[in-house]
């Protein structure tokens, strides 16, 4: 949008109120969405939660090409349609609700800045292991973007959104990473937040933010989704502040207010459970199952 | 260490030491943290490579990217993080993914896809230093590729167009210098009085932008508004580079500082006195 008309759509969002009936729109949960994708849903559900604004989720399979810049999550209000967490925020900064109006300009620097270092490493690591490291790309992630579709769209349309991956990762570099290079990167990331929020509840204190709803979003789901191997997940689970924010967050924002995010972090039990049904041993059409096996009560 | 670090990268001018941010950043670093650097700059002989600079060559090393090569540094204890609290390790990295995210696409723009800045100043500069043949398609293969990285990085699928992305990059980079000016205030570097990675990393990404003379300057003249950060390059240029610069001035560089003198002297019936701190700071920093 250019700046003039972005100019004027603020305007619009400033006039009216929050209505009953906003809705998020995301792909099929239980079938198509991708890891990183659902991170930035739940980042952004986290964050409306946070600012007790109501929304609705609803699910359909071309929501990626519904989206005005064809990234998911965006939301539906009134008569306007915004994608993408920044945007987000500040539509709602426009309708007069903000988490971070008390934090001075250092703070707010900061914020932006460690909101930067999750877009940069946690979700690129997330697209890297998802488009170009060839076991997650053959298991899950094909079968799992095309799944609406009947063949041969559905190959064609995977390889296309692979070959754009693939793409925007050779320009910024990361087409020669190993995949131990990029779980390094993960961890070092990991480790700048983990040293960042200290012992802290939230980023900036008592008070969260957008960067904590982000943080959560990417946490969470590395924690919670299965993929070829547990590689990802333990990254972050080797931080324990990490692991009680999120559940902080979960309890305080989701559980508390009947949202319910049925599935919890993975318990010791659990993991041995789902060890011993391992991927490799199921059959193939068994693939549409659910890979992330929490539901969203709406 | 024994063993000579050699580091090959573009070379400089307008003042600096290099015209290329990824070099600057190195070359900085390199001063910070006492490592006693070789510096080759490539010029249009066909000796060393041109892909992928700066490099850094020991005896048995070959380290490519100014991440790796920082990296590098430091394991041989060349470290300018010494000081720094586990916390400000963070703010590090988040202000470094904060300077390639939203200052990056800018900086490559004015340099590279501008097309009066691209094909004025940055093609004849980098033509000049690359040998015959190559150097007609160089630097057209590097500005595709600055081009092809703004695009994938923040322009819209399927069908990228750079006129939507160039309003907004420009300003998401002025955002990012005022962000960058609300931290630095009034220190004289990012963590406190020793300079660390992120100072070498906001030297490298500003100083080409706040020195090398373009054409369209919108970004450039947004930077210069922030006096904060002008006074940052420009002590580090003093503090640090003054050697480097100072031995041997470029023919170029002597004509820029004659043809400012000549007009600073025309224009010194009209003007005050602060002209004369001007021609002042200027042989100072030609270091004449």
């Amino acid at each position: 949008m250019s700046l003039v008309a972005e100019a004027f759509v603020s305007q619009i969002a400033a006039a009216e109120p929050w209505p009953e009936n906003a809705t998020l729109y995301q792909q099929l949960k239980g079938e198509q969405i991708l890891l990183s994708d659902n991170a930035a849903s739940l980042a952004v559900q986290a964050f409306l939660q946070m600012c007790n604004l109501p929304i609705k989720v609803v699910c359909r399979a071309n929501a990626e090409y519904m989206s005005p810049s064809g990234k998911v999550p965006f939301i539906h209000v009134g008569n306007q349609v915004v994608s993408e967490l920044g945007p987000i925020v500040q539509f709602v900064k426009a309708k007069g609700h903000s988490l971070s109006d008390g934090l001075d300009e250092v703070q707010k620097a900061e914020m932006k800045a460690y909101m930067e270092l999750v877009n940069n490493m946690l979700l690129t690591a997330e697209l890297y292991l998802q488009w170009c490291d060839e076991a997650t790309v053959g298991e899950i992630t094909h079968a799992r973007y095309g799944s609406p579709y009947p063949w041969p769209l559905n190959h064609i349309l995977a390889y296309q959104k692979q070959w754009e991956v693939r793409r925007k990762m050779k320009a910024i570099g990361w087409g020669k990473k190993t995949l131990d290079q990029v779980l390094e990167d993960v961890d070092q990331c990991c480790q700048a937040l983990s040293q960042r929020l200290g012992t802290q509840p939230y980023f900036f204190n008592k008070q969260p933010t957008e960067l904590d709803a982000l943080v959560f979003g990417h946490l969470y789901t590395i924690l919670t989704t299965q993929l070829t191997s547990d590689e990802l997940s333990e990254k972050v689970k080797n931080y324990s502040n990490l692991l009680a924010f999120c559940r902080r967050i979960e309890q305080h924002y989701f559980e508390d207010r009947g949202k319910g995010l049925r599935l919890l972090l993975l318990t010791n039990l659990e993991r041995i459970y789902l060890k011993s049904r391992s991927i490799k041993n199921r059959p193939n059409g068994s693939v549409k199952m659910a890979y992330l096996r929490r539901t969203y009560r709406e | 260490m024994a063993a000579p670090l050699e580091l090959s990268c573009w070379g400089g001018g307008w003042g600096l030491p290099s015209v290329h941010s990824e070099s600057l950043v190195v070359m900085a670093y390199a001063k910070f943290s006492g490592a006693p650097l070789k510096v080759n700059v490539i010029d249009n002989t066909w000796r060393g490579s041109r892909g992928d600079v700066p490099i850094l060559t020991t005896e048995d090393n070959i380290v490519s990217q100014p991440a790796k090569i920082l990296n590098f540094l430091r394991k041989q204890k060349y470290n300018a993080d010494y000081e720094l609290s586990a916390r400000q390790g963070a703010d590090t990295l988040a202000y470094i993914a904060l300077l390639e995210e939203k200052l990056l696409p800018a900086v490559l723009h004015t340099f590279w896809v501008e097309n009066d800045n691209y094909f004025t100043v940055t093609k004849p500069w980098f033509a000049s230093r690359i040998p015959f043949p190559l150097s007609l398609i160089l630097p057209g293969r590097m500005s595709k590729g600055a081009l092809n990285r703004i695009l994938l990085t923040r322009g819209e699928p399927p069908l990228y167009h750079l006129q939507e992305v160039e309003a907004q990059i420009y300003r998401d980079a002025k955002e990012c210098l005022n962000l960058l000016s609300h931290r630095l205030g009034t220190s004289q570097f990012f963590f406190g009085d020793m300079p660390s990675t992120l100072d070498a990393y906001v030297f490298g990404f500003l100083a080409p932008l706040y020195k090398v003379r373009f054409p369209k300057v919108q970004l450039q003249e947004h930077l210069k508004q922030l006096s904060n950060l002008c006074r940052f390059c420009d002590d580090i240029l003093n503090s640090y580079f003054r050697h480097s610069l100072g031995g041997k001035l470029a023919p170029l560089q002597l004509s820029f500082i004659c043809v400012e003198y000549l007009h600073i002297l025309l224009g010194l019936y009209k003007q005050n006195s602060l002209l004369i701190e001007e021609v002042c700071a200027l042989s100072l920093n030609a270091g004449l």
